[in-house]
């Protein structure tokens, strides 16, 4: 590896999924050999409903330097209106988040179980995004 | 909505006729020991007295609401209190820890307050009520009402099953809002008619001056101002107990993980290379203003509970109000209207995803 390439900011980024559709989504990507940028820890939940607000505020402040989310698209869910509450309560954290300027760190997607080629690609255009912020300020802290 | 007309000095009757007539079984009523105000539950009408005089009392000593959550007994109880405790006790309803159908909820209308140990202080100037002109007048005295009473845009009592709105001078007008307090004043015979109570352009200037205290308010707009807001923050979480809309049973903040101690706390260490003590005062507070987003009713109970004077104001009720924004919920106006997180619609909110 060259100089340059060893001082490239190499972001930690943590992804919320859902098991039926974007955790899905991304074996599909995987046993389809789609390439995308091995940044992101996906933790697997049953259900977009299970992401409790407190997760994504204690990734990022734990230093993480993006979080992301994403389930089956609203209609879709496996147990019909999961996804519809989630949505709710993201839109409740995002505003949160964006009064302290740290909603550009959280992203949230739609992903279904046959949309592997968009979870590659979306972990291709997240990963670059959260590399452009640079490292999550509150690495340094003392917390 | 039907009411009635009556003066100051009709008050303890009222009260009293609550309790004598068997409308309800105990009241929860401001009352007057001495200088201050604070609040007791009463069964004997005859120790009703001191109510009166404490009713419109400027003082804030605890949220009423708090002292009936979890009162899910089918002894009925009246509280007593001013708008932003009544519409506390109205989410409590939704969130299940108060029960409808024992609670009768009187709201009286409200001019601000002051914290229950300045107006103790300085009740000899602020005496038994207080009018938007006197407590501008005490403003130039140098006596200010709380941060969250003056950027309170909810004074004027109209939520709850009954309200007790103040008119000029010795007037009053008590109105029943809701079929149950409608109920409640035919039983103690009042002669009830129709009321027009029409306060809009008095609540239009309460909102527009309410509004202009929040713009002149420091606005905690990043994480460093944050951060440094939070610096004094113990971790002592007052301002959780004495939340009227905080209710879990068994918090996270009590729990290893969002209470961490010993090899939970070195880990953190580890992870970190330092851990601030006391920690978590970030995940501590975003995560409760999170909980309250929907149903904090900006009552400023929080920051007076605060032991090292943070003037938590200018983050819980600013913050819950964009929250409550995006969703156009009123916490406290309509108890049959759904907590916003228990209900959805199928297509919204696209612009807050990302």
């Amino acid at each position: 590896m060259g100089e340059e390439a060893k001082e490239e900011f190499e972001p930690k980024v943590v992804g919320f999924t859902c098991n039926w559709c974007t955790y899905a989504a991304a074996d599909l990507a995987g046993t389809s050999r789609k390439k995308y940028p091995p940044n992101s820890r996906i933790i697997r939940l049953m259900c977009s409903a299970r992401l409790d607000p407190m997760f994504v505020l204690k990734v990022l402040l734990n230093g993480a330097d993006g979080v992301f989310f994403s389930g089956c698209h609203p209609g879709e869910c496996h147990y019909i209106k999961g996804n519809f509450y989630a949505r709710r309560r993201i839109a409740a954290i995002r505003t949160i988040l964006k009064q302290f300027g740290l909603d550009d760190r959280f992203k949230s997607y739609w992903i279904s179980a046959s949309e592997g080629e968009k979870f590659a690609n979306t972990m291709k255009s997240l990963t670059e995004e959260v590399k452009q912020l640079g490292p999550n300020p509150m690495r340094g802290k003392i917390i | 909505m039907k009411g009635a007309e009556l003066k100051h000095g009709d008050l303890e009757g009222l009260l009293k006729g609550l309790l004598d007539k068997g409308v309800v079984d105990c009241l929860v009523v401001p009352h007057r020991a001495g200088k201050s105000v604070s609040y007791m539950l009463v069964t004997d009408a005859d120790k009703i007295e001191s109510a009166a005089s404490a009713l419109f009392a400027p003082s804030f000593s605890v949220n009423a609401a708090n002292l009936v959550k979890g009162w899910t007994i089918k002894e009925k109880v009246g509280v007593v209190a001013k708008p932003c405790e009544i519409r506390a006790a109205v989410e409590l309803i939704k969130l299940k820890q108060l029960d409808n159908e024992s609670v009768l909820l009187i709201a009286t209308d409200c001019s601000g307050a002051y914290t229950n140990q300045v107006y103790t202080e300085h009740y000899a100037e602020i005496g038994d009520q207080a009018d938007s002109a006197k407590i501008k007048e005490l403003e130039g005295k140098g006596l200010t009402i709380r941060e969250s009473c003056a950027i309170c845009e909810n004074r004027l009592a109209d939520v709850g099953d009954i309200i007790i709105a103040t008119g000029a001078g010795d007037d009053l007008v008590v109105a029943g809002l809701t079929e149950k307090g409608e109920e409640a004043l035919t039983t103690l015979e009042l002669s009830l008619e129709d009321k027009d109570l029409e306060r809009a352009a008095e609540k239009e200037e309460i909102a527009a001056e309410a509004k202009a205290k929040l713009a002149s308010l420091p606005e905690l707009s990043s994480l460093d101002a944050l951060e440094e807001f939070l610096q004094d923050c113990i971790v002592c979480k007052n301002c959780r107990d004495m939340c009227p809309v905080c209710y879990c049973k068994e918090c996270f903040f009590e729990q290893p993980l969002g209470d961490p101690a010993g090899g939970d706390l070195l880990n953190l260490a580890v992870l970190r290379g330092a851990v601030g003590l006391p920690t978590g005062q970030l995940f501590y507070h975003l995560t409760r203003v999170y909980h309250v987003s929907t149903t904090c009713v900006g009552c400023g109970a929080c920051e007076d509970a605060c032991p090292k004077d943070i003037p938590l104001t200018r983050f819980y009720p600013v913050i819950t109000q964009k929250v409550q924004e995006i969703f156009k919920y009123e916490p406290g106006k309509d108890v049959d209207e759904p907590l916003p997180f228990t209900a959805y619609e199928e297509e919204e909110l696209e612009e807050c995803l990302r």
